[in-house]
């Protein structure tokens, strides 16, 4: 792949895009199974992940043969930690799903979704321009 | 994994909320029902959701939770005795077997119902607006 054209910003435009798509999913989990006893809402810790690839420096060019091998700082996981949501204490039937917070949660995730396929957007649009010899706008 | 998983995820879970209310419905219609299709009172009906998911697959996959209302079971809490000799469906104490329904925990059960399904419903918007989102993306 072209270090020049498909950076790492922009692949990992594409992983956030995909981690926010299985974020969905967990949501759409959860909300189905707001009454199934027992069940543990699931959710994906955005912030230490963001956190971990944004405030580490540039990777160091390394690559990971096997799946075992420490990622280099400023790597997004492929395989995002899930997390589990215990019940509380007074839960009748152990189930852990609190509706409320799962469409907060899934409405901030929506917006972070169009704003990371607003800034995939504008890097495309930028590859055009370049591409197009800055005629095109 | 895609939008379309989400989408199944989420009719899952309408339907189970949808199995629910008809439950609701039938406890509410038949709450002083005394005789029911076996002779005695009306039993309440209590659906049984379990998930139900994949065990292969990537982490999310196997993290991913359908839905399922697996049976429609007889609540099996007593009966309501009330003496009432005049009833015809009185026994030879004179007491008559009211269904084992209660009204106040019907009506809860009813707006948690009808509030999970909007949540759904929602869920079905959003993912659906970011399926659109996802679609456009490059068109500049």
């Amino acid at each position: 792949m072209s270090a020049l054209l498909f950076d790492r910003l922009h692949s990992g435009l594409g992983v956030v895009l995909d981690l926010r798509a299985s974020q969905q999913a967990l949501t759409a989990s959860n909300l189905a199974n707001a009454y199934t006893p027992g069940f543990q809402a699931r959710f994906i810790r955005f912030d230490t992940i963001l956190a971990d690839a944004v405030g580490a420096t540039e990777s160091q060019g390394m690559t990971r043969t096997d799946a075992l091998h420490v990622g280099a700082p400023g790597d997004l996981p492929s395989a995002p930690p899930i997390e589990y949501v215990d019940p509380v204490p007074w839960s009748v039937d152990g189930n852990s799903v609190t509706p409320e917070r799962e469409v907060i949660r899934m409405t901030e995730n929506s917006i972070m979704f169009e704003a990371t396929s607003t800034g995939l957007n504008r890097r495309l649009a930028l590859l055009r321009f370049a591409a197009s010899d800055g005629k095109a706008g | 994994m895609g939008f379309i998983d989400t989408l199944s995820i989420t009719a899952s879970g309408l339907t189970a909320e949808r199995v629910r209310l008809q439950a609701v419905a039938s406890n509410l219609a038949n709450a002083r029902t005394t005789r029911g299709v076996d002779g005695g009172p009306y039993v309440r009906q209590l659906p049984l959701i379990e998930s139900v998911g994949r065990d292969f697959g990537t982490e999310l996959e196997r993290n991913l939770a359908w839905a399922q209302v697996t049976e429609v079971a007889n609540a099996t809490d007593p009966f309501e005795l009330v003496y009432d000799p005049s009833h015809p469906h009185a026994d030879d104490q004179g007491y008559v077997k009211y269904p084992n329904v209660n009204i106040l925990n019907e009506m809860v059960d009813m707006m948690t119902t009808a509030r999970t399904y909007e949540a759904n419903v929602n869920a079905v918007e959003t993912t659906k607006q970011m399926a659109h989102v996802a679609i456009s993306i490059g068109r500049g």
